[in-house]
């Protein structure tokens, strides 16, 4: 008896060693990006085009190329917002990511980079480039890496606050043009009947999207990029504070559900402000246009937006706004690298990206010209003008920090919108999750 | 048919062998031709059950980057971590909380409610409330954790909405939104969903209950408790007991409606191990910390059922 014991054991050691003998990374040589591809083969993809009306897009866009190409054909992956990351990582560990895959930008990006799967572009994509040349020079920006350029940004997006005018013009108030405006509107508005700011915070991320607008208001650029970045973060700025009690502040002041907030979700927040019920609702771009529809209460002539207000004596940038082009990167270990990058030519050629940028699909395109009064909605030509002249981008907070500092921000969002923690405590959570991540 | 047993030729002087020895040569002959059936359900077990175990038990010693593709060997880190860790605490507290509702509902009340049933006379009715408990089991989890997540919303939900029409106002709240009721919010709506399942496999077993033993019962002037402490509760043990380890083992391997319902939050207040185990591993990356929960849920699970088995072994009853 003891002897099978003895075997089984030795046999499971024997096992353990050899698994942790396996693994490790692909070498694949460099591909010649400038060199006309090879038409042929299964080009795969990974989008977050899941769901109407955005599922169309790509996979119409495969259907004429192949026309062009008979001998190419696609393995479409379509995910969701909230989908996708999982999605990603499962095909991460299982060496199964597709040639062409999607990625925010930030410490999201950096993953793929320095884990050697994301194909460097910089030979048909730097700003200086023939193909480089038709982006807006910011969102190629914000994929660059020492220098070099990693992904093909698709569209713009950024956050504003999405208000209805009429109500605004109801209640006798104009556009708040400071934060302290902004609070001190809420309570004429919502003596007209309606809540006066729609937030749901469910998903937690919605509350981490005040939160970088504040920081970015309250916080000098420099400071925060330092704390973005374990190894030098300190998150010691008074400012963080200060936008914690602020966030606090429009929760308890102007939403209708205040406390009760992560208990709803943000598509019932929007769907508040698409039925009318809602004066106001902080969206992004990409959210504009399924606000405002055929079908909606609130019509195109009473939607309007303008940049969550600084406080005033802000200490950061008053001429900040959150947001962040997202795009698609080429697996570094595919083989089809040069025909993953004609198609992605393709999708960015000036048709596609108008076509992108209108209706059903209203993604805010990266390409220069795409986005105009006959191809989108008047507020997303507004929010991409404003994002454009913004005098910083700041990229999401759930991106540009590492996984660890991003969850405790978003656990520390959801504690102070239901109460259970004061500012100070989210903060040193905050910075124990960051010098643990060092 | 295996083949006869072939005798040493011209063995007539020779004593015939004894039967132990006999039984022995028979055993030696069969005993390859038993591996040989057993082989192939063993060669799945080995490839589709123990050794992913082996794996994760492996993955709980290392660091791995799934983005580079390499691994480090860090020992016993990942557990270490995992008792610092205070959401793999309030995880487990959760998993307790959920196992203990689901014993008294699933297991305690199916039993006592599958008896009232079973006790009716008419057969209609006994059918008929057969088939309502059973309803909420045959929705997925999924649809059920969706569908009460609109009955806690707090501004449109149905739970409110009632609270308010019947003039309790002060009770209502966003259940799934508050960290002190979401964990118990999410534990209701799983008793709701199972409760009709535990009660028919209890009314299954109530049936193969010899009807001569209510009887004779009856004869003896005991009443509708005693019967069901002294015959019910006795003959349907080794269901309880089968009920009892499904109960728990289930109860620390719940996801689906922790995830569809709260994905765990706010603040972490309603992460259960294997959602908390899904948050390490796909949302920061720490696949060694997951399989460190993983291992963890397995030594939980093993030994809850383990542990009943040997409980109900000695105490079978029959009939």
């Amino acid at each position: 008896m003891n002897n099978v014991r003895l075997r089984v054991c030795a046999v499971s050691a024997a096992v353990l060693i050899g698994l942790t003998a396996c693994g490790g990374g692909i070498d694949v040589e460099a591909a010649d990006l400038t060199a006309e591809p090879e038409y042929e083969g299964t080009l795969s993809i990974l989008t977050k085009f899941g769901g109407e009306p955005l599922s169309p897009y790509f996979e119409d866009l495969a259907a004429e190329y192949t026309s062009m190409h008979p001998e190419v054909d696609f393995e479409i992956i379509q995910e969701t917002d909230q989908s996708i990351k999982d999605k990603t990582k499962t095909l991460v560990a299982s060496s199964a990511l597709p040639d062409i895959y999607f990625s925010w930008t930030g410490d999201y990006a950096d993953k793929f980079i320095e884990g050697g799967l994301a194909t460097d572009l910089t030979s048909v994509l730097a700003p200086d480039s023939e193909w480089g040349s038709t982006f807006g020079a910011a969102s190629l920006d914000a994929f660059a890496k020492d220098g070099k350029y990693f992904a093909v940004p698709l569209y713009n997006n950024g956050k504003f606050m999405g208000y209805n005018k009429a109500v605004f013009d109801a209640a006798g108030v104009a556009v708040p043009t400071t934060f302290e405006e902004l609070i001190a509107a809420c309570p004429a508005l919502e003596a007209q009947g309606v809540e006066p700011l729609a937030f749901g915070n469910k998903d937690g991320w919605p509350g981490l999207h005040f939160l970088q607008q504040l920081f970015a208001y309250n916080v000098p650029q420099d400071v925060l990029e330092k704390d973005f970045e374990p190894a030098t973060a300190a998150w010691d700025h008074p400012g963080y504070l200060k936008s914690l009690e602020e966030f606090q502040t429009v929760v308890q002041e102007c939403t209708g559900t205040g406390s009760d907030s992560n208990g709803v979700l943000y598509s019932t927040a929007q769907q508040a402000q698409s039925s009318g019920q809602a004066a106001m609702y902080f969206q992004e771009i990409l959210e504009f246009d399924s606000v405002v529809t055929e079908s909606s209460a609130i019509t195109a002539e009473d939607f309007g937006i303008f940049a969550l207000p600084a406080p005033e004596g802000a200490e950061g940038d008053p001429a900040a706004l959150e947001g962040s082009p997202e795009g698609m990167m080429v697996n570094a270990r595919s083989p089809r690298q040069a025909l993953a990058v004609d198609f992605l030519r393709f999708v960015t050629s000036k048709d596609n990206a108008e076509r992108l940028a209108g209706a059903p699909y209203s993604q805010p395109s990266t390409i220069i010209g795409a986005v105009s009064d006959t191809t989108a909605s008047p507020a997303v030509v507004e929010g991409v003008t404003e994002l454009n002249e913004a005098s910083y981008i700041l990229g999401w907070l759930d991106a540009v920090t590492v996984p660890d500092v991003a969850d405790a921000w978003l656990a520390g969002g959801e504690a102070l919108v239901s109460g259970s923690e004061t500012p100070e405590e989210v903060l040193s959570n905050v910075r124990a999750a960051s010098d643990s991540a060092e | 048919m295996s083949a006869p047993l072939r005798t040493a030729p011209n063995r007539t002087a020779a004593a015939p062998l004894p039967l132990h020895a006999v039984e022995a040569a028979v055993r030696r002959r069969r005993r390859p031709r038993g591996w040989a059936w057993v082989a192939p359900a063993l060669l799945l077990l080995g490839v589709f059950v123990y050794l992913p175990l082996l794996q994760n038990l492996q993955y709980s010693v290392m660091k791995w980057d799934i983005y580079a593709g390499g691994s480090t060997f860090v020992g016993l880190a990942n557990y270490e971590k995992l008792v610092d860790d205070p959401v793999f605490w309030r995880a487990l507290f959760n998993n307790s909380a959920y196992a203990a509702v689901s014993l008294v509902c699933q297991v305690f009340g199916a039993l006592l409610l599958a008896a009232l049933v079973e006790g009716l006379r008419s057969e209609r009715w006994r059918r008929a409330l057969r088939a309502i408990y059973f309803v909420p089991s045959a929705i997925s989890l999924t649809v059920a954790g969706l569908l009460f997540y609109f009955v806690y919303e707090p501004e449109l939900g149905i739970l409110n909405a009632l609270l308010r029409g019947v003039g309790l106002d002060t009770l209502t709240q966003a259940w799934l939104g508050q960290e002190g009721t979401a964990i118990w919010a999410v534990i209701a709506m799983s008793q709701w969903q199972g409760f009709g399942y535990s009660t028919l496999l209890f009314a299954i077993a109530i049936q193969r209950i010899p009807q001569d033993l209510f009887d004779a019962a009856s004869l003896d002037g005991v009443g509708p408790i005693r019967r069901f402490f002294q015959v019910t509760v006795p003959l349907t043990r080794e269901m309880t007991g089968l009920m009892i380890i499904v109960t728990l083992s289930g109860a620390f391997q719940v996801f689906n409606e922790v995830m569809v319902m709260t994905s765990g939050g706010p603040n972490n207040s309603s992460q259960v191990l294997v959602t908390w185990l899904y948050r390490m591993g796909f949302g920061r990356n720490d696949f060694g910390y997951a399989a460190a929960i993983a291992t963890v849920i397995f030594v939980l699970t093993l030994g809850i059922a383990l542990l009943q088995l040997a409980i109900t072994r000695k105490r079978r009853v029959e009939w």
